[in-house]
């Protein structure tokens, strides 16, 4: 279509008129504005016109027709500024080509373009999700690093804390065996020589109970039991010093040995003394004060078997199941006494061991079980 | 970053008194080819970019700040600090027009007079006033923005080739002429259409002049009226020219009001 110098229509062609139902006759005299959607005017006004101006052309600009029966025709649209001589404008030519495959592709290609977008700012933000975890973790792990320090530190502290409680606990029990020796030195009636008996047995069993809570207090707060092990020591000797031991400090009581230990075993003898002390104790104030006490000790292949049988009334079967957990007593008589730590602290030590400690009562007689294997390796691995 | 490097502020003629032109919706500076160098000789002239238009500083851009028309005044009034302005003619066109009515308010020692070119202080009718658009067109304009960007930028992109046969028009101004990022477009289009200046017209403290175009389709003589009976010290020229751009396609005409005026 051509435009006069005042905007106006002065002709157009019929394929123009076919696309937007106004005839040829009915365009003359239009503005090319009248033809447009409102968005299309504001951008020829603002945008388009004002190139036209500057360039004399536009090229490829697209547009919205408005047919006669109000349809939306999209369009690309050139158009050409003629001048004559002087400068002044003859006359604009547009032409207009039909867009609607190019502006659906268009429209295909930005909706294209809004979805790529979509999911890169659905990356950016998984990006800044994913950041923020990793920051976490770290700061989590770092966290977790200072608290083992920090964990490792305290553990030192409670080392240093049991030993020292262990130190200051013994002294005075090491001058009263000191003393109780200078005593038996001396000439001395029989009644006085009873008494140091029982003296040296309170020393004994007092010194018992000291090693028994801080192994306590040691594995609760994480130290564990910890092991000496030297299999070419001989085990009997500790075994038959545990045994004069109580035996001195409770002379009425019974105690039948039987040892054959015909192999090394891979033990802690002062563990396994302890182990025994505890369960040959256990036998004393629980077991029948008439009968005597079993304890025997015999290597097998493979293994060392050790128990400690005494008769009485059984435990009963509610106390079977909780005895070797800690501070677990059988019914409690007037003349017990102890923490009911002596079978914990046992089991503690069979299974430093690599060891099992049973137990089976009846009516005829209680007995624990203490089993080891005889491998190096098995006990030295911990 | 200085405020003459972001709205691409360019400085020229020999005259002491200082004359500055902005530019409306659409293209830049370039608007005021035609018009600036005629009054090269009297006046000093200040020729800028909006911000987000031609060779602005478009990381200076700032969906928030530019989201009111207030945003650009501010701009406005931070170049006339930078060039220490004062008693200034500012000719402002189409939506510069109503920038330049709020700068005026912030700075009123600054400016002289101002000389608006297609103004509007509201495109959309509302009640009995006649704004040229409704409601439901606006609406249109900018969800066809938001819709087709590509028909805009891509419309944009073949012109951007210099051109043969105007000369005149260097390669430099065709590549930058009219050129827009479609986000600003949008959005400038959405401050320019949406906003309501009409309060802010009585308040005009200094001397005005409206230049209205005849047949204007974005802002019509009935407008132009309103904007003369609501400002006091006001005249009003109904120009010859046609359209939205008499300063492209009348330079004569606007030429002669303004130099009558100023």
């Amino acid at each position: 279509m051509s435009l006069r110098p005042d905007g106006r229509v002065v002709k157009s062609n019929m394929t123009l008129s076919d696309w937007i139902g106004f005839t040829q006759a009915e365009l003359v005299g239009k503005k090319l504005h009248d033809l447009l959607t409102v968005p299309g005017r504001v951008f020829f006004e603002t945008h388009f016109a004002p190139l036209l101006r500057m360039q004399g052309f536009f090229h490829e600009v697209a547009l919205d027709f408005v047919a006669k029966d109000g349809a939306r025709i999209p369009v690309l649209a050139n158009a050409m500024e003629r001048r004559d001589d002087r400068g002044d404008l003859v006359f604009t030519r547009i032409t207009i080509f039909k867009a609607a495959d190019r502006r659906r592709y268009e429209r295909e290609l930005l909706e294209a373009r809004t979805a790529a977008e979509a999911a890169k700012r659905e990356l950016q933000a998984l990006n800044a999700t994913l950041e923020t975890r990793i920051r976490h973790a770290v700061d989590e792990r770092l966290r977790a690093e200072e608290s083992l320090v920090r964990e490792r530190e305290m553990a030192e502290l409670r080392e240093q804390f049991i030993a020292v409680l262990g130190h200051d606990l013994r002294n005075p029990l090491a001058s009263f065996t000191g003393g109780i020796r200078m005593l038996r030195k001396e000439p001395l009636s029989a009644r006085a020589e009873n008494l140091l008996n029982l003296l040296q047995g309170s020393v004994l069993r007092m010194s018992g109970l000291i090693d028994n809570v801080l192994d306590f207090a040691r594995g609760r707060l994480g130290g564990g039991i910890g092991l000496d092990v030297d299999p070419d020591e001989p085990l009997q000797p500790i075994l038959e010093q545990v045994v004069g031991e109580l035996r001195a400090a409770a002379p009425e009581a019974v105690i039948d040995c039987d040892f054959a230990i015909s192999m090394s075993v891979p033990c802690d003898r002062v563990r396994i003394g302890q182990l025994v002390s505890n369960l040959l104790g256990n036998a004393l104030s629980h077991g029948d004060k008439g009968q005597p006490i079993k304890l025997c000790a015999i290597t097998e292949p493979g293994e060392l078997v050790l128990f400690v049988a005494n008769a009485g009334d059984p435990i009963p079967q509610a106390t079977m199941q909780r005895l070797f957990e800690p501070f677990v007593r059988g019914e409690v008589r007037h003349s017990q006494n102890g923490l009911g730590l002596g079978l914990h602290i046992a089991s503690e030590i069979a299974k430093a061991h690599r060891g099992t400690l049973t137990v089976e009562s009846s009516d005829r007689e209680t007995r624990f079980t203490f089993r080891m294997p005889l491998t190096h390796s098995d006990v030295l691995e911990r | 970053m200085s405020v003459t490097r972001r709205n691409n502020v360019r400085l020229s003629g020999t005259g002491k008194r200082p004359m500055i032109f902005a530019h409306g919706f659409g293209c830049d500076q370039n608007m005021w080819r035609f018009v600036a160098p005629a009054f090269e000789e009297d006046f000093q002239i200040v020729l800028f970019d909006h911000v987000g238009s031609g060779q602005s500083d478009l990381t200076a851009y700032d969906s928030e700040k530019y989201a009111s028309l207030s945003g650009y005044a501010a701009d406005l009034i931070e170049i006339g600090r930078e060039l220490q302005l004062q008693g200034a003619v500012f000719v402002g066109h189409s939506v510069s027009a109503m920038i330049g009515v709020l700068a005026v308010l912030e700075a009123p020692e600054m400016f002289e007079s101002l000389v608006l070119v297609g103004p509007s202080p509201r495109y959309v009718d509302e009640g009995d006033y006649i704004g040229g658009f409704s409601q439901a067109q606006i609406d249109e304009l900018l969800e066809s923005l938001a819709d087709n960007p590509m028909g805009w930028s891509a419309a944009m992109a073949p012109v951007i080739m210099g051109n043969p046969d105007r000369p005149e028009l260097g390669e430099e101004l065709a590549n930058s002429f009219c050129r827009t990022d479609p986000d600003i477009a949008k959005e400038f289009a959405r401050v320019t259409f949406t906003s309501d200046n009409r309060a802010d017209l009585p308040k005009v403290p200094v001397r005005s002049l409206i230049l209205q175009c005849s047949e204007d389709v974005i802002a019509s003589e009935t407008v132009g009226h309103y904007v003369h009976r609501h400002i006091p010290d006001s005249r009003l020229v109904i120009l010859n020219a046609t359209g939205h751009c008499p300063n492209l396609s009348a330079p004569d005409e606007v030429i002669a009001a303004i130099r009558a005026f100023a």
